[in-house]
């Protein structure tokens, strides 16, 4: 994983755009494990059809990761002989193998940092000779990686990486990238941006509860919510997790918590709360393979109607996913301005794939307009009408502390005032005026992003819209020109952009990663599109490729 | 002790609020009898008493009769959902240790379906004041065993009783660390109000347990003004029984359990509970 990340950010400090995503065994810790890296001289945003380069550290269970890492005969596989042969689950993929002596396996550790046999450096060093990155940012981005772990171990490392490119020439293959183009850019994954974004927008509170995949995202987010004066806590259980939020944010504070589905899933009570107290929160969900406990590390979009319609009541919301890894920013902060503003629960859906996709991105100085929550009570009524019923269905919802607008948030059937009640009359006007204030939610330019031409449309969210972008410009080079339109507002359905993007279609085609077609529903339900759409669904937890999408449309 | 938090709290010459500043003016819609306009009035008069005005205050419930509270009174509230108050009560003072937090809930909202998140905050050992209303049922419901219901209960539910040893809330709190821990009784609003007074002076969680009849699902519970009466003694002034308790308890506990009642500045109990604290005290 260490010589993944080293050839990333080498490959990153030499202007190279790049892309890394991890595969995991069942292991709480070490064990095997595999990184897939790409790198380019053009922003990647999905994962390819098939891998250049292997390099085999050890064989060890290798075999599980074959179908996450496509081979096939023109791919080339570097491996250590004395590591043994090649398993079959790899070899018949009939890629091309190179031996490469990487490490003497009878050397002791002392003598493996002396002598520059290091293997994950080795490895990381011989790749990045093999694809012209010079050894300078080989050695900052070890220095990077290792910083804080003394001298003496970087000193060893950097041996390592520079006997590994010393080897590479041996190998006679020929991996040269064009040259790079330097510029500023980031290296970051889905799940740092997220955290990013709700900081950019004023989100100081944070209640969570561990799991995988969302955990290194509060761990990314938790020192910096510190130096900025928040607080992150550690609840006892999603329950206490949401309602610690709801409460911080109650109290005045932008607030959000972070989660995967089966987190997500014990959360649903308080996301109702929100609702119906109409108290401002984010929720994000870095959706993992489901039902249950599914699979902890792996990705899979079918959280899609647990976000949208999870819930027991009438309880309206905005659902909101990232387009990109880039988007992750500008999503969670325009997420919050939207909780805020309309004072409910707003669930981002990010996914495995795109949280823990450890990416080159240009970053973007535009950034979404500040909304704010509507604190200011007029008119003194006593007691104070918290939810009054008028042409305006966001009414102002004093902080605590303010002299003579005590009000009571209720979760309960309540009346204008707060006060539970269980007459039909209020019940209808409450539900309406929750439901207002979505019906008039106007994302405007936040709808969504749209692609191409051609009277063919992939309609796409989140992780899948990168493999989409990837297919549509292979067709476009092939003369097949597509559109990719990629909703970033998946509800309440931003019908009247949709509706523009789709004109003049003739095929929709709706591409997403879970057996039910959950979005596809939702789209036919709503009657954003018509029945003759096609739906493409597929459960996690492999990848969309390019290929598979192109293959489809075509 | 010298502390202030011991300090007689009667002061009316320094109040500028009185009780019925903190009323609502809705009409609760707890039974006729019912306990907890006892705890009602406690706090209203608690929180004359300490000079907060409403506005500084904010109370948190879930669900049940007790969790009605908030709307009954004139400052701040927060109705959430059932058993998760203490959650929402810590993130609120978190981000506002300005604010006067109190949670308030009955014995299933608390000790049930909210018990972890019980546990928990005395952990956490935030500086809020959590009152719990223990009627030993579940009556919004229309009666239904709760976690310190006696085993032998008889219900519709549990037809000869839930045969389960009840919830002992006293120990639990000051086994998980909370900073102050009383017992007061709701028909005693004066008593009571002293705790919540001191409670709320108290820094960190403060938990009292108010022992608090539900006259219509228990209707033998209205036995206990007969039995429920303030001791005359302090734990301070009954070494005996202080050191009766903790040598009663595990050696692992005694340390807790020292500190705790060491700081508990004054206590109400019932004879007739089969608490440690009080079979020290009977």
């Amino acid at each position: 994983m260490t010589a993944g990340a080293v050839f990333l950010r080498a490959a990153a400090n030499a202007g190279y755009y790049g892309m890394m995503t991890q595969l995991f065994g069942a292991q709480v810790r070490g064990g095997e494990s595999a990184a897939l890296v790409q790198v380019s001289t053009e922003p990647i945003e999905a994962q390819p059809d098939r891998y250049d380069l292997f390099v085999a550290l050890d064989w060890d269970k290798v075999e599980q990761f074959a179908a996450e890492i496509p081979l096939d005969e023109a791919s080339v596989i570097v491996a250590d002989p004395e590591a043994g042969a090649v398993p079959a689950g790899i070899a018949k993929s009939k890629g091309r193998v190179v031996s490469l002596k990487m490490s003497d396996p009878d050397a002791i550790r002392l003598e493996r940092g002396l002598y520059g046999k290091r293997v994950n450096m080795f490895a990381a060093g011989a790749v990045c000779a093999l694809i012209g990155v010079d050894a300078k940012h080989v050695q900052a981005a070890i220095e990077n990686i290792f910083e804080g772990k003394g001298a003496e171990l970087i000193a060893a490392n950097v041996k390592g990486a520079v006997a590994g490119a010393a080897a590479a020439p041996g190998l006679t293959l020929n991996f040269r990238l064009d040259q790079a183009t330097l510029a500023a850019r980031w290296l970051i994954s889905g799940n740092q941006a997220l955290a990013l974004g709700a900081l950019r927008a004023g989100v100081r509170f944070v209640g969570c509860y561990p799991i995988t995949p969302a955990t290194d995202l509060v761990e990314w987010l938790a020192p910096h919510l510190k130096k900025l004066g928040g607080r992150l806590v550690l609840g006892e259980d999603e329950l206490a997790a949401i309602n610690l939020a709801l409460g911080a944010s109650y109290a005045g504070t932008p607030a959000m918590t972070v989660t995967s589905g089966p987190g997500f899933s014990l959360m649903v009570e308080t996301l109702g709360l929100a609702v119906a107290a109409e108290i401002p929160m984010v929720l994000i969900d870095v959706m993992r393979a489901g039902p249950s406990t599914g699979i902890a590390s792996k990705t899979e979009q079918s959280d899609v109607n647990l976000a949208i319609y999870g819930a027991h009541g009438d309880a309206p919301r905005v659902v909101l996913a990232p387009i990109s890894v880039a988007d992750c920013i500008n999503t969670a902060e325009y997420a919050v301005y939207v909780a805020e503003s309309l004072q409910l629960p707003v669930i981002v859906l990010s996914d495995q794939s795109l949280g823990q996709a450890t990416t080159v991105i240009d970053p973007s100085s535009e950034r979404p307009k500040p909304l704010k929550r509507r604190t200011n009570g007029v008119a003194a009524d006593k007691p104070f009408k918290r939810y009054a019923i008028g042409p305006d269905p966001i009414t102002p919802m004093p902080l605590p502390g303010t002299p003579g607008r005590e009000w009571v948030a209720e979760g309960l059937t309540h009346s204008e005032a707060g006060l539970p009640a269980s007459g039909a009359g209020v019940h209808v006007a409450q539900i309406n005026k929750r439901a207002k204030k979505v019906q008039r939610f106007d994302p405007g330019k936040y709808w969504g992003e749209s692609w191409g031409e051609g009277d063919i449309a992939v309609l796409a969210f989140g992780s899948t819209i990168g493999p989409a972008r990837a297919a549509a410009r292979r067709l476009a080079a092939a003369g097949h020109p597509i559109r990719v339109i990629a909703l970033r507002v998946l509800s309440p359905l931003p019908m009247a952009a949709l509706a523009r993007a789709l004109d003049g279609v003739h095929r929709i085609i709706v591409v997403e990663q879970n057996h039910g077609a959950q979005l596809y529903h939702h789209l036919i339900g709503q009657k954003a599109i018509p029945p003759s759409a096609e739906s493409v669904a597929r459960p996690g937890p492999l990848p969309y490729r390019p290929s598979e999408i192109a293959s489809y449309v075509v | 002790m010298s502390d202030a938090a011991t300090k007689p709290v009667h002061d009316q010459a320094l109040c500028v609020f009185a009780a019925k500043d903190f009323a609502s003016g809705a009409h609760p819609v707890w039974c006729p009898g019912c306990g907890d306009y006892g705890v009602l009035a406690g706090l209203e008069r608690a929180l004359a008493t300490l000079g907060k005005p409403p506005h500084e205050v904010v109370l948190v419930s879930g669900i049940g009769c007790s969790s009605r509270l908030p709307g009954y009174m004139s400052t701040y509230g927060f109705h959430g959902v059932h058993g998760r108050a203490l959650p929402v009560a810590t993130g609120i003072k978190l981000v506002r240790p300005e604010l006067e937090v109190i949670a308030v809930g009955g014995d299933g909202d608390g000790y049930s379906i909210g018990g972890n998140h019980f546990i928990h905050a005395c952990r956490r050992n935030a500086d809020i004041l959590y009152v719990v209303m223990d009627n030993r049922v579940y009556g919004m419901t229309k009666g239904q065993p709760s976690p310190t219901t006696e085993p032998d209960w008889d219900s519709d539910i549990a037809p000869g009783g839930i045969g389960l040893r009840p919830f002992n809330p006293l120990a639990i709190a000051i086994a998980s660390g909370a900073n102050y821990v009383a017992r007061g009784f709701s028909g005693d609003p004066d008593g009571l109000a002293n705790l919540i007074v001191d409670g709320i002076r108290w820094p960190g969680f403060a938990f009292i347990e108010v022992l608090s009849p539900c006259i219509t699902f228990r209707p033998e519970q209205s036995e206990w003004k007969k039995v429920v009466r303030p001791t005359s003694l302090t734990i301070e002034q009954d070494r005996a029984a202080a050191t009766a308790w903790c040598s009663a308890t595990t050696a692992s506990a005694w340390v807790s359990c020292t500190v705790a009642t060491a700081r508990r500045p004054r206590r109400h109990c019932s004879r007739k509970s089969r608490l440690p604290i009080s079979n020290a005290n009977s």
